[in-house]
Parts: structure tokens; C-alpha cells; sequence
């Protein structure tokens, strides 16, 4: 009779072989008798799983569920979008100048240490940080910064990071006049794009001016040369692949732990069994009902915050056509749903519900909280939403209204499978048929949906609207004339085709500022001009998944320590959580 | 040989035919690829952004049939040029990387279910009423009818998750890499035992009911109670008699099964997490990635017409009338 310690002895020798897991090492003890928390290592109510053979090893590495791919490709370009690239490649291999924190509101320094504007505000100079080492060893220049930036502008198609091409057209020229200055003058004031040569990702001259074409680069051959925290490639199979720490990083004793890992989920679901089984570290996939199905599993280890920063859905009316070019229209018809419940049906009840300034909250200092940002019109009150339409020439003739242009009766488009969307949708056209209003819910596959709606040849659909370091980006694309398109042509954004001339010019004027208090003023005006004239029905934001488990890594921001966004796809943020998390100490 | 040869014309009128087919059916799906490219961005890029990657693609305005020809140009000479979805990698490596693990649990999981399902239908036809008459076709016949996601989803949830007897996903253990060595072959096989098995368990039941049907019609023919008659052996007369002769239906639909390998089991793919051809497949014909979805077509063809080739050669063997017809 073997006792106790052996048996535990024996069975962790097992487990660190890999011939049983731990939960199988659990379940014998048990079954021998054995308290689980005789052994020193287990002792919560999930066993974290190795996930690699590796795993045993010394090194440590943090898993990432992040991009759902069976397969991986090699692709460590960082022009290109997340997605087409590995994810890491953008903020992770490579980095930016400086990174803009959507909760603070405040821009933090990483590759400059400072910037500034030039008195007429049209040159902006940027101070890089002394010291700083490409993972090849050669030290890193303005050389640099001016290349990365001369290349996106000969090099139409090459996407770069953020909003940067928009922003491009007005660079007239860029000056490296010692090795750690760059200033780039422009055309016109605009101050915001500040934010977008700050996160632009900045690669190495010294390899890039050799590549024949940049844009279908997969700069795959070797180790990628960057300024990141993880530069090494340890390994790379088609489904699974390790991200090993920069030996020359210059932010000294980080990154604090070996590396990233990265095993493929194709679907939500695989990484999802993946985030229940407590085999990753971090993640940013959805997940249903996450206090229940993710955080109950083990609440010591298994943490969740779905921040509400993302982009605010919408259900918009095409602004083009009567009666939807009336505002009392649009205000009533926001009026007549019923957010809540659409949200705990279709969406667990997560994100949160829009007011009437249109933004999210992840907006810091901009966003004006007071009675207005609480209007009626985003609240449901289906008597004065009838009210409103009567009010407005449009009157119950049995059980739907009509009005000079015809009766109410619509087509309210939406994605085929986007499952949260279409129970909202089923929803909202219940809340409309209360006001005498008929919308038709009609499904639509993804490629149809998008190709009508971007032309504007739809009546009433979901949709989303925009996101960027300020709301600059979220009012012009629901409201500047300047993004109003003729019905037919194709436009990424604003698909109602709504345009206000008032609101073009207060978006002018928040480019030409460098004060934060000024812009914050002028986001305020830009606030109340929606809340008058109504450009959609704002429902709620996409919130931002993000979860984490501290098995082995703590150090994750949380919704009482936000100090940066957890989103793993939180470009280029997440750079600040990869540099602060630490592994935990065993005891 | 004259045979081989009016077969190899038809093959070539297949391959046309279904060349054709693949590069104008895409083209008739709404949107364009960088529009779809949108669907998992949702509002966070910038329009610009849009259209520089709507340049970087490269697509092509080109009138259809200038586009046709230039496709038949790069079907003759093998490139078909850079993957969408997986931009700027070329779609020759995309599919080299999944190809591999998809044609792996394909065989497998048809070789086994081919074999095993075919000899226990040859013993049930023999021993009619017997024990593996009696009891397996219906069992396996409900097996077979469970829907595949569902058993899928079940197996893995209880063998996978609940009681950790199998692991959960990919071809083999993460941090690992392919080798000739015990370690790297082990993992690789109880990586099969789930994905193959589920796809045994509800593809068997056809095999074994096919070949007992036709078994048991052949059994009733004159040569056979010849055969025994001359005083064959019992084992002589069950195969080489009647097994070879009921057979023929088998190996062609046989045939016809190893060419859809390729094309990957999508569904066992996607919940067992394994690395192979059929997301690919899906992810391209949902980002409409014309270069991608015409390579992977191109394989499924090629590899479909090749089966059914080796198939007209092997019935050559087995059935002397077609020699001769």
C-alpha cells in the first residue's frame, strides 16, 4: 500500500510526462480517496490543462486566443490589417510612436517620448526615445519613422495602421533632421491626426527599403526585425505556433515572462471550450452568458470584462427617402423600441444601452453627461412616439399609419446568422407595429446586406457606425455632409446618407485646436446637434470581449482597474498589457 | 486500351466542363472580396483603409471573358496567384499547409469505414439471420442517422471535455513538430480516434448495407450453387465468387467518396479543431476569395476525376465483360 504523498508524487510525474492530464490526476486521487488538495499544485475548482508538450517546461508562455483561423499562414507584415497578418505582428513584433488609452483619454509615449505642434499648428514634431534597438541589434532612427511613412505614400494599397491613409494626403513633407527628430508638416491644419501618425507601426529601413513589393510581403523568412516585446519565432506548425521575448527589448526586465503561444480555434466555440477548460491565459472571444458559463467554472481564476468602448449599433433609416428625411420621424421610431429587452434576449445583457449623444463609453473626457445626454427620444414611450407621428401628418388608418407619402410600411433589412441581431430585429418589429408602423424583417445573406446598405438602397436596417480615438471619426460618419454619397454609389460609411453643413464645420474646427479643453467644447456642440436632429436610432455598443484567467499571469486590467482596454484586438493597446503582465509566483 | 482511351477523352470534357463551372458560379455570389474582407471589422477601419485594400487585391475589371481565359492560362500552369483571405500569401501554400491533415483523416476514416463496413456485410449476407444480420444494420442504420454535428459535439464533449480521455483539438499535441518518431506518430493517432471515428460510425452502416444487398442477390445465382456444387471451399465461394462479383457497386461509389477527400470533412474539421482543407474552403467561399475557392475546386476536381479513373482500371480487373464491351 502505496501512501498518500507517493500516490501524489507518482501522479504528477504522469502528468508532467503528459501521459494523464491533471483533471485525470484530480479524478484518480479522488478515487483513491485522496483530498484534491493534497497535492501542492491542485487546489481550485479547474485544473488547468497543459497545452502544449512544452508547457511543462521552464519557459513561460502566455496563451492567446485571438484570431479564429484552422490554419496558420506566415504573414508578419504589419502594413497589413490584423487578420491577413499574425496577430501579434501589429504591437507585439512591432510598435508605434506612442499609444492613445480610449479609457484615460491621454496619450502615452512609447517610441518618441514627446511631440509637439509648431506655432501654426501645421508641423508636428515627434522626439524618439534614445536608446532604443531594432531585435537585430541596429539602433533605431528618425531614418526609420520617415521611411515607414514615405513608404505608405508611395504604396497606395498598403493599408498601415489605424486611420492613417486618410490621413496621408495631407503630409507634404517629412524631415529627420537628427537622428532622433521627426517633423512632419501638412497641408492643412488637422490636429487629429496626431493620434494616427502616433500608432502608425514603424518598420525598419534597413530591411524594408530591400523588399521589391511591400505590399505582398509576408516578411516570413527568419525571425521579423521589429522593436516589440516578442520578436523571436520559436516555433510554427499550421496549428500552433510560439512568439518568443525580444532579447534586445528596450524597455528593461520586459517583457517578464518567454513568450506568446498560439494554438488554432477555428470557431468561437473551439475557443471558447478552450477559455472553460482553463487553457488560456487571454483572450477576446465572446462568450454566452459569460458569469454563468465562464466565470461560475472558477471564479478565483476566470475573470471577464466586456468594457462598453465599441462601436454603437444603429438601426438606421434611409435619410433619402420619405418619410425618414423628417426628424420627428426617426425620433418617434427610436422612441417606439425597446432596447432592454431586445438586449437581454438577443445580447445576455451585456452591453449597455445608448443615450442620445450617440457615443460609447470609452470616450474619457469628451463625452457631456448631464439631463441632455438622456433625452426622450432614446427612451420607449410608444404613447408619445404615436404623438410625435400624428403630430407629424402621419395618422392611424386601421391598424397602420399613412401619411402624404403612402402608408408605413417598410422592409427592415438584417444579416442572416448574426443571431443577436436578428432577435433584436424580430423584436423592434413588434415595438413598431405598436406605433402603426409595419417593418418587415427581412434577412439578408451577409454580401447582399452589406452591398445594399453601403449603397443606400435599403429603408430601415441594423448597422454599425465607426469608432476612433476621438468621436471626430463617430459624428462624421453618421452626420458630415462630407461623407454623404449619391444613393447607388458605394460608401463605407454613413449609409443613411445624413448630412448637416453645421456639423462639417464644427469637424473642421476640431482639427484645427491642439487644446484639449477647446475640442472638448466643440465635441460638446457636435453632441447637441444629434441630439436634435436624430441622424439614426442608437441601440447599444458593441462591447469590447475580453477575458482572462490568472492560473499562471496577472497584471490584467479589470473594470475596477481599467487602466488600458483588455481586448486582445485592441490595437495598439494591448502593447501596454503585454509589457505589465507578470507570471504568478508559485509558492 | 481502347477503353482507356475513350475514358481519357471524357476525363478530359469532365475537367473542362467542371474548370468552367468553378471559375463562373463564385462570380455569381453577390458583393465583391473586400466588402466580405468587412464583415469581422465592423466599424473599425477607416474607409480609406478600405480602399487601399481594395487596391492591394488587385481585382480585376476586366470583361469576364478576358478574365475566363487568363483563369484557364493559370489552371494549365498551376499558379493561381494570391489568396485573398489569406492575402499576400499564394494560394498554392495555403492549401499545401491544410492539404496534408485533411487527405490523413479523410483515408483513414474511408479506408476503415470502407473495409470494415464491406466485410461485415459480406458475412451478414452469408450467415443470413445470423448474429451480425440480425443486430448490426439497424444499429448501425441509427447511427447513422444521428445528425453528424450533433455526435460530433456529443463525443467531444464527453470524451474530450467531460472525462478527458481524448484531446480536444488539432492533428497532434501543440509543441510538437512532424517527425518520424514514436512520440510524433502516437499523437497523431489518438488525435484520429475522435475526428475518424465519428465519421465511421455514421458513414459504416451505408457500406455494410450496400454490399449486403448486392451480396445476398448475387448468393442467389446459378454459378454460385455451381461453385458449391464442384465443392469449393465455403471461403473460396464467399469471396472469390460472390464478394467479387457483388462488389462493384461498392468500389465505384468507393471511388467516388476518395475523390470528395480532398474537399475535406468541413463539419469534423471545425469541431474537432483540426487543421485541414474544409475551413479553408469555408472561409473562402465566405470572403469570397475567388483565386482560393478556384484552387480548392481545381484539387477536388483533379482528385475527383483521378478516383474515378483508377476506378474504370480497377473494375478492368474485376469485371472481364468491360474488357471486352
Amino acid at each position: 500500500m502505496i501512501d498518500k504523498h507517493e500516490a501524489v508524487e507518482i501522479l504528477e510525474g504522469l502528468v508532467r510526462k503528459g501521459t494523464i492530464s491533471r483533471r485525470r490526476m484530480v479524478q484518480a486521487m479522488a478515487g483513491m480517496g485522496l483530498s484534491v488538495a493534497g497535492a501542492a499544485a491542485v487546489g481550485t475548482a479547474v485544473q488547468p490543462r497543459p497545452v502544449s508538450a512544452a508547457q511543462d517546461s521552464d519557459l513561460k508562455l502566455l496563451t492567446v486566443s485571438e484570431e479564429q483561423q484552422a490554419t496558420w499562414i506566415k504573414n508578419f507584415n504589419p502594413l497589413l490589417p490584423v487578420g491577413q497578418s499574425r496577430w501579434p505582428a501589429q504591437a507585439g513584433i512591432y510598435e508605434p510612436m506612442a499609444i492613445h488609452s480610449m479609457f484615460e483619454g491621454v496619450v502615452h509615449p512609447w517610441l518618441a517620448t514627446e511631440w509637439s505642434y509648431s506655432e501654426d499648428l501645421l508641423t508636428l514634431t515627434f522626439k524618439l526615445r534614445e536608446g532604443v534597438q531594432w531585435s537585430d541589434g541596429t539602433p533605431f532612427t528618425s531614418a526609420d519613422v520617415k521611411f515607414t511613412f514615405e513608404l505608405l505614400i508611395a504604396n497606395e494599397a498598403l493599408p498601415g495602421s489605424g486611420a492613417i491613409r486618410s490621413t496621408l494626403p495631407l503630409v507634404t513633407s517629412i524631415e529627420a533632421p537628427d537622428d532622433l527628430t521627426v517633423s512632419i508638416t501638412l497641408s492643412e491644419v488637422n490636429t487629429l491626426t496626431l493620434y494616427d501618425f502616433a500608432e502608425q507601426m514603424i518598420v525598419p529601413k534597413h530591411i524594408w527599403e530591400n523588399v521589391e513589393d511591400p505590399v505582398t510581403f509576408l516578411n516570413d523568412e527568419g525571425d521579423p526585425v521589429g522593436t516589440g516585446p516578442f520578436t523571436v519565432i520559436a516555433q510554427f506548425e499550421a496549428q500552433y505556433w510560439e512568439l518568443h521575448k525580444n532579447p534586445n527589448y528596450w524597455q528593461e526586465g520586459k517583457p517578464a515572462f518567454d513568450g506568446l503561444r498560439f494554438p488554432s480555434y477555428p470557431t468561437n466555440d473551439a475557443a471558447n471550450l478552450a477559455n472553460v477548460n482553463g487553457e488560456n491565459d487571454w483572450g477576446g472571444n465572446f462568450i454566452p452568458d459569460a458569469a454563468n458559463v465562464f466565470v461560475a467554472q472558477d471564479p478565483e481564476h476566470f475573470h471577464f470584462w466586456f468594457a462598453e468602448s465599441g462601436d454603437m449599433t444603429h438601426l438606421f433609416m434611409n435619410t433619402t427617402t420619405a418619410p425618414f428625411d423628417n426628424v420627428d420621424v426617426r425620433k418617434a421610431i427610436s422612441m417606439a423600441l425597446d432596447r432592454e429587452l431586445a438586449l437581454e434576449i438577443g445580447m445576455y445583457n451585456y452591453p449597455f444601452i445608448a443615450d442620445s449623444s450617440g457615443l460609447t463609453g470609452g470616450y474619457g473626457g469628451f463625452k457631456v453627461m448631464d439631463e441632455s445626454t438622456e433625452a426622450a427620444w432614446v427612451k420607449r414611450d410608444v404613447e408619445a412616439a404615436g404623438a410625435l407621428l400624428d403630430a407629424a401628418g402621419y395618422t392611424l388608418d386601421g391598424d397602420v399609419r399613412v401619411g402624404p407619402d403612402g402608408p408605413m410600411e417598410y422592409e427592415l433589412n438584417v444579416v442572416t446568422g448574426w443571431s443577436d441581431w436578428v432577435s433584436s430585429v424580430q423584436i423592434f418589429s413588434k415595438n413598431l407595429e405598436e406605433i402603426g408602423v409595419k417593418a418587415t424583417v427581412t434577412p439578408l445573406d451577409f454580401a447582399a446586406w452589406f452591398d445594399r446598405i453601403q449603397k443606400g438602397e435599403f429603408q430601415m436596417s441594423l448597422g454599425w457606425s465607426g469608432q476612433g480615438p476621438t468621436p471626430f471619426n463617430y459624428y462624421r460618419n453618421v452626420m458630415a455632409t462630407s461623407t454623404v454619397l449619391p444613393v447607388g454609389e458605394v460608401s463605407a460609411v454613413n449609409w443613411h446618407r445624413f448630412g448637416l453643413p453645421e456639423a462639417d464645420e464644427l469637424l473642421t474646427a476640431l482639427g484645427q485646436t491642439s487644446e484639449l479643453e477647446e475640442q472638448r467644447g466643440i465635441v460638446a456642440q457636435l453632441q447637441a446637434l444629434y441630439n436634435e436632429h436624430a441622424p439614426g436610432a442608437p441601440l447599444w455598443n458593441g462591447p469590447m470581449w475580453g477575458e482572462y484567467t490568472t492560473f499562471r499571469f496577472e497584471g490584467f486590467p479589470n473594470e475596477e482597474n481599467p487602466w488600458s482596454a483588455l481586448p486582445t484586438w485592441d490595437n495598439p493597446e494591448r502593447l501596454r498589457v503585454l509589457t505589465a503582465l507578470t507570471p504568478v509566483q508559485e509558492s | 486500351m481502347r477503353f482507356i482511351l475513350r475514358r481519357l477523352g471524357f476525363y478530359a470534357l469532365a475537367f473542362w466542363a467542371s474548370i468552367t463551372l468553378n471559375f463562373f458560379l463564385p462570380r455569381l455570389m453577390p458583393g465583391d472580396p473586400a466588402s466580405a474582407m468587412f464583415a469581422r471589422f465592423q466599424g473599425r477601419l477607416d474607409p480609406a483603409t478600405i480602399d487601399a485594400m481594395r487596391a492591394a487585391y488587385g481585382l480585376s475589371d476586366a470583361p469576364l471573358w478576358r478574365q475566363y481565359l487568363t483563369y484557364l492560362q493559370s489552371v494549365l500552369t498551376g499558379d493561381f496567384g494570391l489568396s485573398i483571405s489569406y492575402f499576400p500569401s499564394p494560394v498554392i501554400d495555403v492549401i499545401r499547409t491544410s492539404m496534408w491533415w485533411t487527405v490523413v483523416l479523410g483515408s483513414v476514416a474511408l479506408l476503415l469505414s470502407f473495409t470494415i463496413g464491406t466485410v461485415l456485410g459480406i458475412f451478414g449476407a452469408w450467415r443470413r439471420s445470423g448474429w451480425v444480420d440480425s443486430v448490426l444494420p439497424p444499429m448501425l442504420l441509427f447511427t447513422g442517422s444521428f445528425p453528424y454535428f450533433w455526435l460530433a459535439t456529443l463525443a467531444l464533449f464527453l470524451l474530450g471535455f467531460k472525462y478527458d480521455l481524448l484531446p480536444l483539438r488539432h492533428a497532434y499535441q501543440a509543441g510538437l513538430s512532424p517527425e518520424l518518431s514514436w512520440e510524433f506518430f502516437r499523437s497523431v493517432l489518438t488525435h484520429l480516434i475522435m475526428p475518424a471515428g465519428t465519421i465511421i460510425l455514421v458513414s459504416i452502416g451505408g457500406w455494410m448495407l450496400g454490399m449486403r444487398n448486392a451480396m445476398i442477390s448475387v448468393l442467389s445465382e446459378d454459378y454460385i450453387t455451381m461453385a458449391d456444387a464442384k465443392g469449393l471451399s465455403d471461403r473460396r465461394v464467399m469471396f472469390s465468387y460472390a464478394a467479387r462479383n457483388a462488389m462493384l457497386p461498392s468500389v465505384t461509389a468507393f471511388g467516388m467518396a476518395l475523390g470528395f477527400v480532398i474537399s475535406g470533412a468541413l463539419v469534423t474539421e471545425t469541431v474537432f479543431s483540426y487543421p485541414g482543407l474544409g475551413w479553408s474552403l469555408l472561409t473562402a467561399v465566405r470572403q469570397l476569395d475567388y483565386p482560393l475557392m478556384q484552387g480548392i475546386f481545381l484539387m477536388i476536381t483533379l482528385a475527383v476525376l483521378v478516383a474515378n479513373f483508377i476506378v474504370d482500371l480497377i473494375y478492368l480487373r474485376l469485371d472481364p465483360r468491360v474488357r471486352t464491351g
